[in-house]
């Protein structure tokens, strides 16, 4: 939708792209919203979700022009590809540009001796995943939303998912990162040490750029850590009578060698949540997924600790067929969606030995609040999981949803008491920051964006500090307001 | 596997944005907006289900679309897309939306002779001029047991004249009685559906079975799988009940000819890579039968494409987009027309006349040396080596 130049903002950049950079209304119309639905008004009060613009590099060196005339002109940058978390993270908060990455697609190169892939940032993990094992390849890690996350995108969120209990988390595995920071420059973030390159903006450990959810920089090209492709892979499906007797096994078996490539688990009320949303679930109770890859004797060790711990804490071990079947629809947990329209969730970091602690409390707090809560979990360490929780609503009957919207908070409000903290910032976990990191951290995280992005270009309103609608004293008080009015309207909403 | 479809409302407010349907949609991979993606789309859709005004922009995304069924394939919410785009196509079409589209001339078509072209109902009897061994008899014959159902490109554009003579040729030689409607054969439908006209696909539904009735077959064979789809899955729906007739794709029909022994190709020393029709494997289903066909013949060697069976990349050419953006449908055929490159195949069979079109174009003017056959001419080429010998 190409614009007369006379009529352009920043015909600059329109003569830098081409027919890949638009300031037409309807095209940017789109880049207001990630998988959140947010009420427009309630958008509207929190940020200025519109961009000027939207930009389509596809080259590092189109990326480095975008952002020097952007710094040069004070304009917010926001990075964006797939665009697949719910919190805002690659919304513009101030308008500015949207610098959409998704055109930096593709396996670039694949060194088979030093096992690395160099690899764009807008590559999404499952087709990176495909072309990897085409080639006899595979990844250590890839997010349970690998049809659509991208490279970028996952390593920028501190990603962790699927293979990251064997692997480690994402951020491990980045041999070089290379990014175009707050000034344009380019630079190099050498996996084990610091910042390189031409840029006089500071130096940075890798594992702090690669969670920085685009706030630091922006990544143009990732070497990867691949490994050749597992000659053998073994799934296991467990029901427990119990979600502590599932928390045991989960606990022993993350923790044991071999180590599983994946352990996923859900509660009960997920499964019932699955048949509201019009599927059959491959089997109901408390169930841990199991999956073990590499040599066949790795499987089959894995194999003999999982039954060791099937028979220590009373489980059974389902067929192997619907345990397969379980580990194929692994990106789907999104079918419960059926069962809203729509759905509102809260993502959190949690200590493994308290899953089912904190499972009995939100599915308590669920009861309470009228409101059924499935929950959900991927083992991404040794004594760590992500954990979702979710619940239906319909954001049709705004005064209903904005009243659900309470859930959220309190289901965070259970994840902190169980020493859990929010899995991303972007804008709407920028309440919990304070309770999220110690002052320290929080303190060295404002320091490392002052001195990366002085001008506060890349992706602003996210992260460091919430926006005054979501300022803590103001958001509590307005959640409790909220829980309030939505436990006196029970029935009547 | 998609849930059952339970409105455009619904389904557009289940949509989780997710973007799946994103990574694997043609259109977004050829333009690059969020609006041109089916997250962008449902988006769109959704203001057409509550009744809102569109803009002309976002009407132009709706059909810019080639319902080639990836997004369902892959959606994590298990919508139904393709009903869903059609639906939308349906309410924007009531509201006068084909107005402002370059589509009137294919609706225009369609109403006035019954096929995608304009041409005279006559004239889709012009490829039966070239034919070895069937004559005039061909057409309309009561009492044929199988009804070979030619559709709009097979019959009327010369790069389908062949497919239908090569199907007509090895259905005569492998000894099937069969018949076509010749004249009386109207358009499947399957344009009207995607302008968003229904009741239109239905009517011409409707005069196509009365026809195939009246000559009392069993069986219908189409060179098209968009034709095909339509008759196996859209009539029954369109029309409110079973056809009573079988129906069956070229390719079904002649892997069922192969096995019984009926056609005996000669051995072709090549390799090639086959290409999945859209309408024929993600919409219906079918992709061991070409396949099959292929392995029949002896000495070939089908290298598979990067992307294949129900993860193929569409050619470009359905949906009506061709109609609506011919620049857009080529940019869709050169990708795909990458990854056959990358095979290293010196064929590309597909089982499509429509693919056959818009991959051959795309060989053109790419000036590739790859040679785009349908599966019927592929396999009418090795019975004529038998032939010669």
């Amino acid at each position: 939708m190409a614009e007369p130049a006379d009529r352009l903002i920043h015909p600059e950049l329109a003569a830098l792209l081409g027919d890949r950079y638009t300031e037409d209304r309807f095209e940017r119309s789109f880049y207001r919203r990630d998988l959140a639905s947010v009420p427009p008004f309630l958008g509207s009060l929190v940020g200025r979700t519109l961009p000027a613009a939207v930009a389509r590099p596809r080259t590092t060196e189109e990326v480095s022009a975008i952002v020097r005339y952007a710094h040069q002109h004070r304009l917010p940058v926001t990075p964006r590809a797939a665009a697949t978390t719910a919190y805002w993270n690659a919304v513009p908060m101030r308008n500015g540009l949207v610098v959409d990455l998704n055109g930096m697609r593709g396996l670039v190169s694949l060194d088979e001796e030093r096992l690395v892939a160099t690899v764009l940032p807008g590559t999404r993990w499952e087709e990176l995943g495909r072309a990897l094992e085409r080639r006899g390849y595979a990844l250590l890690s890839y997010p349970t939303s690998a049809p659509s996350a991208t490279v970028g995108g996952w390593i920028s969120m501190e990603g962790h998912g699927i293979g990251s209990l064997k692997f480690g988390g994402v951020a491990g595995q980045v041999v070089r990162l290379e990014v175009v920071l707050a000034d344009g420059e380019i630079g190099n973030v050498p996996g084990t040490s610091r910042v390189s390159g031409t840029s006089a903006s500071g130096t940075l450990p890798v594992t702090r750029f690669a969670a920085a959810e685009g706030t630091l920089g922006i990544i143009t090209r990732v070497e990867l850590i691949v490994r050749r492709r597992p000659g053998a892979m073994g799934h296991h499906l467990l029901v427990f009578p119990h979600m502590t007797a599932l928390q045991g096994a989960a606990v022993a078996l993350a923790a044991a060698a071999p180590r599983p490539f994946y352990a996923h688990f859900v509660a009960p009320a997920y499964t019932e949540f699955l048949r509201r949303a019009g599927f059959e679930p491959n089997a109901s109770g408390p169930l841990l997924a199991l999956t073990y890859d590499g040599e066949p004797g790795e499987v089959a060790a894995g194999a003999e600790n999982v039954r060791r711990e099937v028979g220590r804490w009373g489980g059974d071990a389902l067929p192997a067929a619907v345990a397969t079947r379980e580990w194929e629809e692994r990106f789907l947990a999104l079918r419960l969606k059926r069962a809203g329209p729509s759905v509102l969730a809260a993502e959190s970091w949690l200590p493994l030995e308290e899953i089912a602690g904190y499972e009995a409390d939100v599915s308590a707090l669920g009861r309470q609040q009228g409101l059924p809560t499935a929950t959900y979990g991927t083992v991404v360490a040794p004594g760590l999981a992500t954990v979702m929780s979710l619940y239906p609503c319909d954001e049709t009957r705004v005064i209903s949803y904005l009243l659900a919207l309470s859930l959220t908070k309190k289901l965070y409000d259970v994840s902190f008491r169980h020493a859990g903290r929010p899995y991303g910032t972007g804008v709407w976990n920028t309440p919990y920051l304070s309770r999220s990191f110690s002052g320290t951290e929080a303190a060295a995280r404002r320091g490392h964006k002052a001195e990366m992005d002085p001008l506060n270009i890349l992706n602003p309103g996210k992260s460091y500090a919430p926006p005054p609608l979501l300022r803590p004293p103001l958001f509590k008080t307005g959640m409790e307001i909220l829980a309030g009015v939505r436990r006196a309207g029970r029935g009547a909403l | 596997m998609s849930a059952p479809y339970t409105g455009l409302d619904r389904e557009a407010l289940i949509c989780a944005h997710c973007g799946y349907c994103q990574a694997v949609c043609p259109v977004y991979d050829a333009l690059g907006w969020e609006s041109a993606g089916p997250r962008g789309r449902m988006t769109l859709a959704a203001e057409v289900a509550r009744g809102n005004p569109v803009e002309a922009a976002a009407a132009r995304r709706i059909y810019e679309c080639t319902l080639c069924g990836a997004c369902r394939e892959v959606c994590s919410t298990r919508i139904d897309t393709v009903a869903a785009w059609l639906d939308a196509r349906k309410r924007l079409a009531a509201h006068g939306a084909l107005n402002g589209l370059p589509l009137g001339r294919l609706r225009d078509n369609l109403t006035a002779v019954h096929n995608v072209t304009g041409d005279p109902p006559r004239n889709r009897l012009l490829w039966q001029e070239n034919l070895d061994s069937a004559g005039p008899e061909l057409n309309g014959r009561n009492g044929a047991e199988v009804l070979y159902f030619v559709g709009c490109v097979t019959g009327l554009y010369p790069q389908g004249h062949t497919i239908a003579e090569a199907t007509t040729e090895l259905l005569t030689h492998a000894g099937t009685d069969f018949t076509t409607l010749g004249g009386e054969e109207w358009c499947c439908g399957f344009p009207y559906l995607g302008l968003g006209l229904p009741d239109e696909a239905a009517r011409t539904a409707a005069h196509n079975l009365a026809a195939v009735r009246a000559l009392g077959v069993t069986t219908v064979v189409t060179s098209c799988p968009s034709c095909y789809h339509m008759w196996r899955h859209t009539y029954p729906t369109l029309l409110g009940g079973s056809l009573d007739v079988e129906v069956l794709h070229a390719s079904e029909m002649l892997a069922r000819l192969l096995a019984a022994g009926d056609i005996t190709p000669a051995p072709l020393d090549e390799r090639i890579t086959y290409h999945d029709p859209c309408d024929l494997g993600r919409n219906s289903g079918v992709y061991d039968a070409p396949r099959q066909v292929l392995a029949a013949i002896p000495g070939v060697e089908l290298v598979e494409m990067a992307d294949n069976r129900e993860n193929a990349l569409c050619c470009g050419g359905g949906g009506n987009l061709e109609a609506v953006d011919p620049d857009l449908s080529a940019r869709i055929a050169q990708r795909r027309l990458a990854q056959a490159i990358e095979t290293g195949a010196g064929i590309l069979v597909t089982s499509c006349q429509q693919c056959k079109r818009t991959l051959a174009n795309a060989t053109r003017r790419e000036k590739v040396r790859l040679k785009v056959l349908d599966l019927t001419e592929y396999l009418w080429r090795a019975w004529r080596m038998t032939d010669r010998e």
